[in-house]
């Protein structure tokens, strides 16, 4: 995927990438970028797809639906 | 300034900020709040420079498993139980020990046979008391769920579970709420507030009371004891299963048919793993514990007294036989030699325990209990256990309490038993018991499942602002008790249990 975008549920476990953008609505978007999910942030998955995620997003861990990590974009 | 100008002033403000940044106000707000954190804590936290697998990471590793995260949550219930229920044993006899003696003092220091030494001695020795005796119990239970959550892993077991909820339309998050009310209801259904979608909230809601509370444990500690002494920790253990599979299961039913919609997103923060301090969990034990110990003060103290006087007035009933003048009759048989001195002590143990049943059937709670029985007959339930769960609306332990009352009747100037041993021996008229392990089984699952307290009902009451939830959820979790118990107790002996 070179310079593409990928859904945080491609992400492999131990893999770091870069927030780029968020495909939900407004309160959806408004609530992660209030958890520190914001555009341009870096993030660590420790756990990945299938089932819930966990992301390591400024020193804090976050535990991600499915659904929702097809939603964010990352690179 | 008026609201007009303010809202002006805001879009102004706003418009300005998209102006200079290009980007929306939200981001822009985020960017520079974890910004300011980030400087500030640069300056503060110094961290070695060569980043490791943290310690959380490794556990989560394993915990978070996909095969293994259930099976994982499973284990360290079971364990939880386990512990719970093999280290309590020796506290509760110390209790159990200090109720007897008391009893036996109290009923000698009051006049024999006075309303007033019936009071003391059945009513709130043999209620209060029957619920005093799993206070070990209660602190233990608490104790070990003050280590999970101290320690980060009960924010992991709603993770885990998070698969299982989405099945049925929910997620990880509802988890924690019915996580909660493995300790009270109440404040499990006040944690739904967390979840933001109406559907989740209300779903979430209705099925917390199948979370089985602290309350229902000294049920459970009571039968088990009485009847599976050696497997208490398993059986414990299934119940309490029991109860997270029937949330689950109505869960799922409320979401296809009374709430229908697409499950909301799930995001929620895991707190790194900390070793839990003694100071902490003791402090999360105690806050809880006690709570337990001023119920048992209070209401079930108020509730106890009210079954004593219900199961003791009219204090005189008129009884079919004249039970004096048999007991007259059988002492002077003896005198004039006509029967031996064991026979007329057994006349008149029968006569007197005789009396005692039918003033009990004739007092005000033999006549609620004669309402009740028909309904409960068929789960294999008598009068008693009838009342015992009819008292049990407004909290839990008083069906230990009413059992406690309803067994110390009558028996007064005995060497008082333990409640355990008193319903081990109770039959019915026909002469079979009463109390099997499959009766005792279905008892715990009934008393699981059925109607919350009233304390439960009322915070449902708040947390809907509406009479329409509390009083669906207390008629829905009768009948699936009555369903469920009335599957286990007739397919228990269908298969030649009971």
């Amino acid at each position: 995927m070179k310079g593409g975008f990928m859904p945080l549920s491609m992400v492999n476990p131990g893999e770091e990438v870069t927030l780029m953008a968020i495909h939900a609505g407004y309160g959806l978007q408004s609530r992660l970028f209030s958890m520190g999910l914001s555009p341009g942030v870096k993030m660590k998955v420790v756990k990945g797809a299938p089932g819930p995620l966990v992301v390591l997003v400024r020193d804090t861990r976050l535990a991600l639906g499915c659904g929702m990590a097809h939603k964010i974009m990352v690179r | 300034m008026d609201r007009r100008e303010i809202l002006d002033q805001v879009r102004k403000s706003s418009e300005h900020l998209k102006g200079i940044f290009d980007d929306e106000v939200e981001t822009i707000v985020v960017d520079r709040r974890y910004g300011f954190i980030n400087g500030i804590y640069k300056r503060a936290v110094s961290r070695p420079a060569i980043e490791r697998l943290s310690a959380s990471d490794k556990i989560d590793r394993i915990v978070l498993n996909r095969v293994l995260g259930i099976p994982i949550f499973l284990f360290l219930m079971w364990l939880m139980f386990k512990f719970t229920f093999t280290l309590s044993e020796v506290p509760m006899g110390w209790v159990e020990s200090g109720q007897e003696w008391l009893g036996n003092v109290c009923s000698r220091f009051f006049p024999e046979g006075s309303a007033f030494q019936s009071l003391v001695v059945e009513g709130i020795i043999g209620g209060v008391g029957s619920v005093i005796i799993f206070v070990p119990i209660i602190f233990l239970l608490f104790f070990c769920m003050a280590i999970l959550e101290d320690s980060g892993y009960m924010a992991r077991a709603a993770f885990v579970m998070d698969r299982f909820m989405h099945k049925i339309g929910l997620h990880g998050r509802s988890f924690i709420p019915m996580i909660l009310g493995l300790g009270c209801n109440i404040p499990g259904i006040m944690a739904c507030r967390t979840i933001d979608q109406e559907r989740d909230r209300l779903t979430t809601i209705l099925v917390n009371p199948f979370m089985s509370c602290g309350a229902r444990l000294p049920v459970y500690a009571l039968l088990i004891g009485a009847f599976f002494p050696e497997k208490g920790g398993t059986v414990l253990y299934s119940i309490y299963i029991l109860g997270i599979a029937m949330a689950i299961i109505m869960a799922k039913i409320f979401r296809k048919y009374l709430f229908p919609g697409p499950t909301a997103p799930f995001v929620m923060e895991l707190p790194p793993y900390r070793m839990p301090t003694i100071k902490g969990v003791i402090i999360h034990m105690w806050e809880r514990g006690v709570l337990y110990l001023k119920k048992a003060g209070t209401i079930i103290l108020a509730g106890c007294v009210l079954v004593w006087f219900l199961g003791n007035f009219p204090w005189n009933p008129e009884y079919s036989k004249d039970y004096d003048r048999l007991k007259q009759e059988a002492m002077s048989d003896l005198a004039s030699g006509l029967i031996m001195k064991e026979a007329m002590d057994e006349t008149i143990a029968n006569l007197e325990s005789e009396q005692a049943r039918e003033k009990m059937e004739k007092s005000y709670l033999g006549h609620l209990g004669r309402i009740i029985e028909p309904v409960v007959k068929p789960l294999g339930f008598d009068w008693k256990i009838g009342v015992g769960l009819f008292g049990g609306f407004i909290a839990k332990e008083i069906v230990v309490g009413t059992l406690g009352t309803l067994y110390a009747v009558g028996e007064a100037d005995e060497e008082s038993a333990p409640l355990r041993e008193r319903i081990q021996k109770d039959t019915w008229p026909d002469g079979k018991k009463i109390y099997t392990p499959l009766t005792a089984f279905t008892l715990m699952v009934f008393t699981l499942l059925y109607m919350p307290c009233v304390a439960a009902i009322g915070v449902i009451y708040r947390e809907t602002n509406s009479w329409k939830w509390p009083l669906f959820a207390a008629g829905y979790t009768t009948a699936v008790a009555w369903i469920v118990s009335f599957i286990v107790y007739q397919g228990g002996k269908l298969i030649g249990l009971g």
